[in-house]
This record gives structure tokens, sequence and C-alpha cells, in this order.
């Protein structure tokens, strides 16, 4: 599966340095105690420049010629000691600060995610992106989770080195480390030279390789379709051609970073040559000694040790940044309907409702330049208790105007009324308390009937579980099942059928006690005790509330109070069954020919 | 009905004592070289170029200190042609040394990545082999993964691979240098390496269980995350955005605990790693001058000792990265051998079924069905069906939900083995549409194809006859329209559709369709039935239907009742005389009945 990389991504394009900052500022546990940190880690690394130290103050003072001074360089070696150890612990409380403030800081970043992805608006939550909104908190987030553990880690611990090494160099002689830059210097030109193409061919992989993944589970899944058609044998040469594209350009990656990799250690034979004869050639005059040659030497060394390790880390910075810039993107998106500054209670009793002049279109997409209207200028006035039908065509806007309702999206222009009350300024707590919508497809979670049913007010007792069964009259139903409300209903509630999965969602909503019931019809068949447990249990639900039905049966129009026919976003016809039946119109003509397809 | 799906588990792997560890990696890596040996003998050999030149450097690192240096601020001095060859050496040795690094790593990537190619398609080539019935047990996101994430993991042993030997190469040479250049010092600093090699062994050990336990907080997570976004609809409706947040934010912190154990682990780890060949060169430079006072050593000795020291102790730290692959490329080529080890399952269609091509004399039987009995499993779902349709016949199958319809229809297909009875199917050209349509993510060309070379006039007729040539047109981009995820999103009706027009475009002359026309409404539904007739007369069309008018479309019906033929006459026959018929047809028109009440 592919992460579609499309959520707002190319919105804000974000330099590397501006997301790092945005992404502290989103989860400032990263950068908390960063300081300290960072000093912990440079007293880490003098611990790694002690030896250079200790064989120059060797060989200048403790070795000078012929006679060696033990009492002095057994001092010595217990001061190094001492040092070392004491690096040692401030290096492992470095390393502990960094990756514990990561995995504090990724938890909120992780929890803040959550929160804005559960309130960001169903427009954001199709099909198509479910996939990348998971792949953020997962996948993105691992990407940082990873950068932390190794590549932060290693910027870090070297960066403080090559610092402690560069200021070690400087003190030694400056002139010497100063030809040492100088020698380095054009290394600094290939780094950013290679890493570039280094960073296109990791880009290459990362793409290659999706593919190739995607086009594996696409053809495993239609193996029954490409086995029916004699198709296995091209649908596995497609797929051997992306593995192919996959190897070769991993292999590709990797010969260019086979060439970066020791370029370090190539530039320090290089540097030490060229600092060993001007040091020579300066000499004693110039205030060196030969220990401090050598331990300048060392330090040489020391210095061009850190690239190989950067240029291991260089892919996995990247992947880092682009991974928080999604993170980030999605933390931009705008949440669905805000909540309201100054919230108004909704009055007691049952409620009606009121569209005034409702229009309400999506957002073009980038392919399109003209938005497409779903409603305009929509009036609709529902009283208490009316049970009302939206019948039409598939895009009429039947689904929008029930969504509009429920404050699943705010309209465009004008103004959803419910009891008197704008939409726009009742808490979504009073809101769902108010007011349930019974999806199509209703979704249950992996667990028990029970559970699904507290989804909507979890301190519901058993009593008021069994009771709300027997109100609906289902108590037969649930007594055939194996465990009762007990029943597990397995992922997204395959282990029920489609109608059953109806009835826990029909039970779920009488737990809320709405005013007002939203039904969005199913479409999948059932079988007909299941049919005629489920009308019976919808009607009892109904009853007495403020009821929008969107119908896909006309039976269910045809039981209805009023039956609203739209078409195109606009109201076509609006009255009982009874009355548009005589008025011969559309809906009549919808009737008639559905009763012809149902009847033999 | 829980649905039955066999999940392929993965063997825990047997890592109880360290020998048999032992061979189990080393039969790991034996098997996954062999596909490509050649390339990894070169990374071999340029890992122990670099290993040699390692060791070679120091005496280069002697020869700076000892014969320019020391004279340089000595009393001899030092000329200009001593300090010149002595850098040339220094520098051919880095040179030789860094060829080696990039000789070691380009064909370890080229072993890595070639050897991952040959087993993923080797894996795909069986799965794909296996009959339909084969995957319908298993989950298609597992299967992939064999061949996908499983294989690259079982691969990736092989990156660090050559790298190792070089370190076992390293450490043997320096081990011999350092003892040869001064014994006593030189055996005292070769006691390091096992020392720091079971400091890396015992960590990884210890630490392996944090992070196994967050790998599987983290599935958690992920799971929990995906239903969660997946019931956004429900989570909104019932107000409880705060409480779903909650449930996934304790996961994340259960998350955030393993790992932080895990890094306080290492960063002590690290601390050791980092310290002890520091220490040791400490307790080597104070021997080492003793050593220099008896005459023993040299400074220039003593310097390349101790920075040979450090560059072998350098590696010693990464080497820890090879143990930690190891158990994950173990579980991976474990999970990649358990389907490859799996014989393939023989076809339902090489069992008691015989396909006989029609010839020209012979009366054209399409389907001839005798004492056919058939299940899933042990249970039998369809008990001795005797069956016989005819060339240009359409046979409606109609039952109850658990009657036995669809499985019939997927005996017919060949999906599913005949138990006993026989079958004799007249054509090899039998296409099955599914309920759930299946298309790809690439043309509409491909998806009506599938590769083959249908010109496009026969598939606008396919497109026609199913009722999908009028939304075709309409997308305005006609056959090389990109389906799917980055292309047009179809309505479930006009998937079914163009399933349709591909078993039609692909020349079938069974044509079996289960419940295939279900998301279309009524009026198309027949307008596409009707269409099949007219398109060609000898097409046969075997449905599964539950529409009252679309079973009347059908010249007969077979009603199933608990896997049995109750009756097989004319829908108005089976209607006048058939009471459970009757019932089950009346059942399927409740909706409508319901309206008069």
């Amino acid at each position: 599966m592919t992460f579609t990389d499309d959520i707002t991504e190319d919105l804000r394009r974000r330099g590397a340095v501006d997301t790092i900052r945005a992404g502290i500022a989103e989860a400032p546990a990263l950068g908390r105690g960063l300081a300290v940190t960072f000093l912990l880690a440079l007293i880490g690394a003098a611990g790694r420049v002690t030896i250079p130290v200790v064989m120059q103050q060797a060989i200048d003072n403790g070795l000078a010629d012929g006679g060696v001074r033990v009492g002095y360089i057994t001092r010595l070696c217990v001061v190094a000691g001492v040092v070392v150890m004491f690096a040692a612990v401030s290096q492992r409380m470095a390393v502990f600060r960094l990756g514990s403030a990561a995995e504090e800081g990724l938890y909120g970043l992780r929890v803040r995610l959550f929160d804005h992805i559960h309130r960001l608006s169903l427009a954001d939550h199709n099909e198509e992106r479910r996939g990348a909104l998971v792949g953020r908190v997962t996948s993105d987030i691992e990407t940082l989770t990873m950068f932390f553990a190794w590549g932060g880690l290693a910027w870090m611990l070297n960066l403080s080195l090559m610092f402690v090494v560069a200021c070690a160099m400087l003190a030694y002689d400056w002139v010497l480390a100063l030809v040492a830059f100088a020698v380095v210097a054009p290394l600094i030109v290939v780094l950013r030279l290679v890493q570039k193409r280094l960073v296109r061919a990791y880009d290459g992989v990362r793409t290659n390789n999706a593919g190739m993944l995607s086009l594996m589970t696409e053809t495993v899944s239609g193996v029954e379709t490409l086995q029916a058609y004699g198709a296995v044998e091209p649908a596995l040469s497609r797929v051997q051609d992306a593995t192919a594209r996959r190897s070769k350009t991993s292999i590709r990656a990797g010969i260019i970073g086979a060439f970066l990799f020791p370029s370090g250690e190539v530039f320090s034979v290089f540097t030490v040559t060229a600092v060993v004869g001007i040091g020579v050639a300066r000499g004693q005059g110039a205030g060196l000694s030969a220990g401090a040659l050598v331990g300048f030497m060392f330090l040489t060394y020391r210095f061009l040790e850190p690239i190989a390790e950067f240029t291991e880390v260089i892919d996995q910075t990247q992947t880092a940044v682009a991974g928080l810039r999604r993170v980030l993107g999605i933390l931009d998106t705008p949440i669905g309907p805000p909540p309201p500054s100054d919230p108004v209670t909704l009055p007691n009793g049952r409620l009606g409702i009121a569209l005034n002049e409702v229009s309400f279109y999506y957002a073009p997409r980038e392919d399109e330049t003209t938005p497409t209207n779903v409603l305009s200028n929509l009036t609709l006035i529902i009283p208490p208790s009316q049970h009302v039908a939206l019948v039409g065509e598939s895009g009429s806007g039947k689904t929008t105007i029930a969504r509009l309702i429920a404050r699943l999206a705010d309209p465009t222009s004008g103004r959803v009324v419910i009891g008197g009350v704008n939409l726009k300024h009742v808490a979504n707590d009073d809101l769902r308390r108010r007011l349930t919508v019974v999806p199509q497809e209703p979704f249950l979670f992996a667990d028990s009937i029970a559970y699904n049913l507290r989804f909507a007010d979890p301190l519901a007792s058993d009593g008021q579980l069994q009771r709300a069964v027997e109100e609906l009259g289902l108590e037969e139903w649930i007594a055939t099942l194996p465990d009762g409300l007990d029943t597990q209903v397995g992922q997204r509630g395959q282990a029920l059928s489609a109608g059953e999965r109806q009835m826990v969602a029909l039970l779920r909503a009488s737990l809320v006690n709405p005013d007002v019931l939203i039904l969005d019809e199913a479409t999948s068949s059932v079988d007909a005790l299941t049919e005629v447990r489920l009308a019976h249990a919808l009607r009892k639900l109904s009853e007495g509330r403020t009821t929008i039905s969107i119908a896909h049966r006309l039976s269910t129009a045809a039981r209805a109070d009023r039956v609203i026919l739209l078409a195109d976003g606009q109201v076509m016809e609006d009255g009982s069954h009874e009355d548009l039946m005589a008025r011969r119109g559309q809906y009549s003509m919808m009737y008639e020919s559905w009763l012809a397809a149902t009847r033999t | 009905m829980i649905r039955a799906v066999v999940r392929i588990r993965s063997e825990t792997l047997p890592v109880n004592t360290s020998l048999n560890r032992f061979v189990v990696a080393k039969n790991l890596i034996r098997a996954l070289v062999s596909f490509h040996r050649g390339y990894f003998v070169v990374a071999v050999s340029g890992a122990a170029v670099f290993a040699t030149a390692t060791v070679v450097s120091s005496y280069g690192v002697k020869l700076v200190i000892d014969d320019v240096i020391l004279p340089a601020f000595g009393r001899d001095g030092v000329s200009f042609g001593t300090w010149f060859v002595t850098s040339l050496i220094v520098i051919g040795i880095g040179v030789v040394r860094a060829c080696g690094v990039v000789v070691r790593r380009s064909f370890a990537g080229k072993l890595q990545w070639a050897t991952a190619e040959t087993l993923a398609n080797r894996v795909l080539r069986h799965v794909m082999s296996q009959p339909a019935y084969w995957h319908r047990s298993r989950m298609t996101g597992d299967v992939a993964a064999r061949a996908g994430v499983d294989t690259d993991a079982a691969v990736a042993i092989l990156a660090p691979l050559p790298f190792s030997t070089s370190i076992a190469v390293l450490l043997v040479v320096a081990g011999t240098w350092l003892i040869v250049t001064d014994a006593w010092l030189g055996f005292f600093a070769t006691m390091v390496f096992p020392a720091m090699l079971v400091m890396n062994v015992v960590y990884q050990r210890k630490v392996d269980r944090f992070y196994r336990s967050a790998q599987d907080e983290l599935g958690e997570l992920s799971e929990a995350a995906h239903e969660s976004f997946d019931g956004v609809l429900v989570v909104k409706a019932f107000g409880a955005e705060e409480r779903e947040t909650e449930r996934l934010a304790v996961i994340s912190r259960r998350l955030q605990t393993a790992r932080t154990r895990a890094i306080d682990l290492r960063s002590t780890f690290e601390a050791l790693i980092d310290a002890t060949p520091s220490l040791v060169n400490v307790t080597i430079i104070g021997l080492g001058a003793l050593r220099i006072r008896s005459g023993d050593m040299t400074v220039g000795d003593l310097s390349s000792f101790v920075y040979l020291f450090t560059l072998v102790t350098l590696p010693l730290r990464i080497v820890s990265y090879l143990f930690s692959e190891l158990p994950h490329s173990l579980s991976g080529w474990d999970r990649v051998q358990q389907v490859l080890r799996e014989p393939l399952s023989p076809t339902p269609r090489s069992i008691n079924t015989s396909i006989v091509e029609r010839s020209s004399t012979m009366a054209p039987v399409m389907v001839e069905m005798e004492h056919v009995f058939a299940g899933h499993g042990s249970e039998d779902v369809v008990s001795d069906v005797n069956l016989r349709v005819e060339q240009g016949d359409t046979l409606a199958i109609v039952g109850a939900t658990g009657s036995g319809k669809t499985t019939l229809l997927q005996v017919i297909a060949g999906l599913i083995q005949i138990r006993s009875g026989s079958m004799v199917i007249g054509t090899s050209k039998v296409g099955l549409v599914f309920q759930e349509a299946f298309l790809f993510s690439e043309s509409l060309r491909y998806n009506l194809s599938l590769s083959a070379d249908t010109n496009s006039d026969t598939l606008w007729k396919a497109l026609e006859v199913a009722c999908a040539a009028e939304f075709v047109r309409e997308m305005g981009v006609g056959l090389d329209a990109e389906l799917g995820e980055r292309g047009v999103s179809l309505s479930g009706g006009q998937r079914q559709r163009l399933a349709l027009a591909r078993a039609l475009a692909m020349g079938c002359e069974l044509l079996l369709l289960d419940d295939t026309t279900s998301a279309l409404d009524p009026t198309t539904e027949e307008q596409v039935l009707r269409n099949l007739g007219y398109f060609n007369q000898d097409l046969t069309t075997i449905l599964v239907a539950s529409r009252p008018s679309t079973i009347a479309l059908a010249r007969s019906v077979l009603y199933l009742d608990d896997g049995r033929i109750a009756a097989h006459a004319r829908h108005a026959d089976l209607l006048a005389t058939n009471v459970g018929y009757r019932a089950l047809i009346s059942a399927f028109e409740h909706d409508r009945s319901k309206d008069a009440s």
C-alpha cells in the first residue's frame, strides 16, 4: 500500500529548518532541556580526545629523550582514566536525555495527531485518505523515532566530537589547525554534491519500493480474476519488472553511498601528511613538540571519523524531515465544524429542524476549476416529531442534508437551525446527546456487542442495555447469539451478518435516547426474518422522534409522514406519500417502476 | 457466521541455547548466500583488502612517528625525501583501504538486492500458482507480505555480512600484529576483543525484550488507529472523539515506556562500549612507558599500537547491529520458507472433472453434473447435485441464505473441489464474475483485457452489452482512463458492470454471475441481462439472484434448499406448484408486501 502524500503537503512547503522548528513547537518536549543535553554531549566528547592528549603529554614530558618518568606517566594515566569515566557518565546522560525527550515528544505528537484527525471533517476522511491518515500516526512518526534513535543521536554525538576536536586542534597549534581545515574544505563540496545525488537516488528507491509492494498486494488480491482469465503470467512479468526496477535503484543508491562512505578516511590521510609535513618544516622554532605533532595527528584522524557515519544517516534524516512535514501537514488541516465559542443550550422537548437558504459545495479538487454544487439555496422546515424520508438519485443531496443537520459538516452559506438554535452555536456534547446518526454501513469495533452499545453511553448499566434490547423487540435475536450481548463481533463486525450489524447500530442509537434521529438506510439485502426484525426495531426507534431517513427503498418512503424528492440539490416534490402518488409526478413514476422491479 | 481465516503464524524461533542460535544463523546465511555466490565472494574480498590495509596502516603511523616526527624534533632532523616517501606510503595504504570499502559496500548491496529480487519473484510465482481456494483460506496482505516485507527482512542480514567477515579477519590479523609488535602488551590488548563481543551479546539479548514489546505495542496501535479512523463517522456521531483519543493515547504511552526502557539500557551500553577502549588505551600507554624504558618498544611502536587498537575497537561497536538484525532476518526467512515449502495444491478442475470442448456433431452440453458433493473443509455444502445445462441456456440459482448457491456456482467455475461425483464442462472459456468486482489500479484497457491482445472494438462492444459504455464515455478519456487510487473512482454498480464487460471481452462461452448485478438499479439490471441474450445467442449464463424480476428473466430456475436441489423448473411453474419456493420469493418481495399493511 502506498501512502499518498497529498494531504496539504503542497499547501505549505517548508524548508528543513522551518519544519524542525515547527515540529518542536507542536511537540515541545522535543526541545525541552536540549541545551543541557548538548552540554553533556560535549563533555562526553571530551572523553574521546583524551587519548591524543595523553599521547602528547607522555611523549613530551614522560618519555623525553632517554629517561622514562614512571611517576609522571602513572599520574597522567590515573587522571586520564578519571576523565574518561566522567565523560562516559556524561555521555550516558546525554544519550538517555535525548532519547527519552524524543519519546516523550513523539508521544505528545501522536496524541495531538489522534485528536486532530478525529476532529477533521468527514471530507478529509474519505476512503482514499484512510491509509494515509493511519500512515501519519504510525509509519511517519516511526521515521522520527528511528531518526532520534540513530541519526539524531549520531548528529549530536558526532557534532560534539568534531567541535571538541576542532577546539583541541586550535588549542595545540592554530596554524596547523587551519592547514588541516583548509585540506578538509574540498570534502565539504564533494559531500554536498554527492549527497544531492544520494538523496535523489534514495527517493527513487522509496518510490520503486512502494510501487513494488503495492503491485504485489494487488496481484495477490486479484489472483482469482487473473487465474480465471489465464492472465497470471503477464501479471507476474509486471511484478518481475517492478522488482528488477527496485533492485536496480537500490544497488545504484548503494554504490553512491559506497563511494561517499570512505571519503572522510581518504581525506584524513591527505590531511595527516600535510599536517606532518608543515609541522616538521616549522619545527621547534614555532613552539611545536614531537608529542604535540603526534597528538595532532591522532586528533586529525578523530576529526574526520564521524564523516562515514554522517553519510549513513543522511537518508534517514531526509526521510525523518519528510515524515515530520507530512505530520505537520495534518495538523495544519483545519478541523471539521469548529466548536462554538459561546454555546447555547438546546431547549428541552422534541426538536424541530429548519434549513434556511442553505448552500453547500465541496472545495474544488486540483484538477477541477469550478466547485461542485451539492445544495443551492435550499429551505426546508421539519416540525418536531415528524418522520421525513429523503428520496432521490445518488448525488441529489440527500446525504449532504443529513450531514448538515447532524453537523458533520457546516453549510457553505445559510443556516441550519435545530430547536430554534443555530447549529453553529450548539456545543458538540449537547448536540450528540440529542441527535444521533445511524450510518448506512454501521461501523462496529472489534469487541463484544455490549462494548459497541456502550460506545453510545459508557456508563450504561447491564440493565439499561437489556431494556434497550426489549424496547426494540430484539431479545429473540440476542438469544440466538452464542454469548448474548457478550458475543464478539469480530473485526469491523464481520462475525455478524449485514442485517445483524444494523440491529446493533439501532440498539446503539437507542441508548442515546435522542430527540432527533438520522437514518441512512442500508442498501445490502438481508434475509427475510432479519428484515422483519429490522423493520420492527426501526419503527420502535423512530416512534415520537423527529426522524430523517435517507430512503433507498421506496417502501420506507411510503411509511414516512412526509416524502421529499430531491434532484441536483433542489426539492422537486414535497408531501405525503399519498399526495405525491396522486400528483402523478416524478415520485409516483419512480415508485411504480420500483414496484414493478421488486414484483414478479 | 464467523468468517474462517487461517492465518499462517510465524513460528517462534528456537533460540534457547546459543549453540542452537549459531547453527540456525549459519544455515540462514549459507542459504541466502547460495543465490548469488559471486557477489558474496567479491564483497568479502573487498572486506579482506580493507581489513589488511587497516592493520598495515598502523605500520604507516609508526613510520611517520619513528622516521619523520621524532627525528625532526631530535638531533638528526629529517629530509624532504623521507617525508615524501613516508607520505606516499600512508596515502597509498589509505587509498587501498578506501577501495576495499567501496568494493565491499557496492557488492554487499548487489548481493542483498539481487537476492531479494530472486527470492521475491520465486515466492510470488509460487503463491500465484496456488489455486483460488488456497488463497481464500488466507489473508491477502499476509500472503503478499511473504514476497515483500518478509523477503526484505530475510535478506537484510546480507548487507552487514561482508563487513562482519572483515571484522573477523581484522581481529585475527590485528591481534597477531599486536602480539608480534609486543607480546606482553599485545596479549593484554587482544583480551579486550572477546570482552567487548560478550558485552554486545549480553546487551543485545537484554534490549531485545524491550524492542520486541515495543514492536507489539506498535502493531496494536496501528490496528487500533486503523479501526478508530475507519469508524470516524460513529465516533463523531456519538461525540466520542476524546474517548477514542484517550484509548489510543494509552497504547501510545505503553509504546513510549517500552522504548524509553530500551534507551535507558542502550545509553549505558553505548557509554561502556565507548569508554572501554579508551580506558584500555590509557592502561596501554602506562604499561607501554615501562616497555619503552626497558627498551622493548619505540615511541612509534607504542603510537601505532594505540592507533591500531582504536581502529579495531571502532567496528566492535557496530558489530551489535549484526546481532540485532539476526532475529528479524530469521523470522522473515522462516515466513518465506513456509510458503515456498507448501506443495502446490491440486487445481479443483483436476479432480472428477473433465472438460470436453464441444464438437460440432455432439449435443451442446455446457454443464453436466452427476451426484456431485462438495464443500469447504470437511462439510458438504452442496449434496447430490445432478444438473444438465445446455448451450444458450440461462439458469438462475435461487435459495435462502446459506443454501449453497454460491458454492454450487464456484464448483462449476472450478474454484472448489468436488468430493465425490463427476462433472463435465463443455468449454474451457468460463467467465466467473464475483459480487465484489476486482479491478486493478491500471488503465481501463488493462482491466478489460488483462494484457491479452483484445482490440478496442471488442472492448467497446463488451462495455455496451454491460451497460458500461455510457459512463466510460462520460469519463472523457476512454479506454486509457486510469482506475483506482490515483485515477477515476467508480461506484459499486459501475465496478460490477466493468467486471462483467471483462468476462464478455475475454470471449467466455459459459458465464457465471454471482449476484453480479446486485448493486445496479433494477431497470439497469434488467437491461444488462437482456443485452446478454442479444449479444450472443450461444452464450450460456448461470446466475445467482435474489430479485424476483431478475429471476423471472432466466429460462429455468434451480431451487436449492439446504444444499440439495429441491426443484428445477420454470419460475412461473415453481411459483404455482412449490410452496417453499413461493414462500422464499415472497420473502424476497417482503419489502413490497409490507407497504400494503
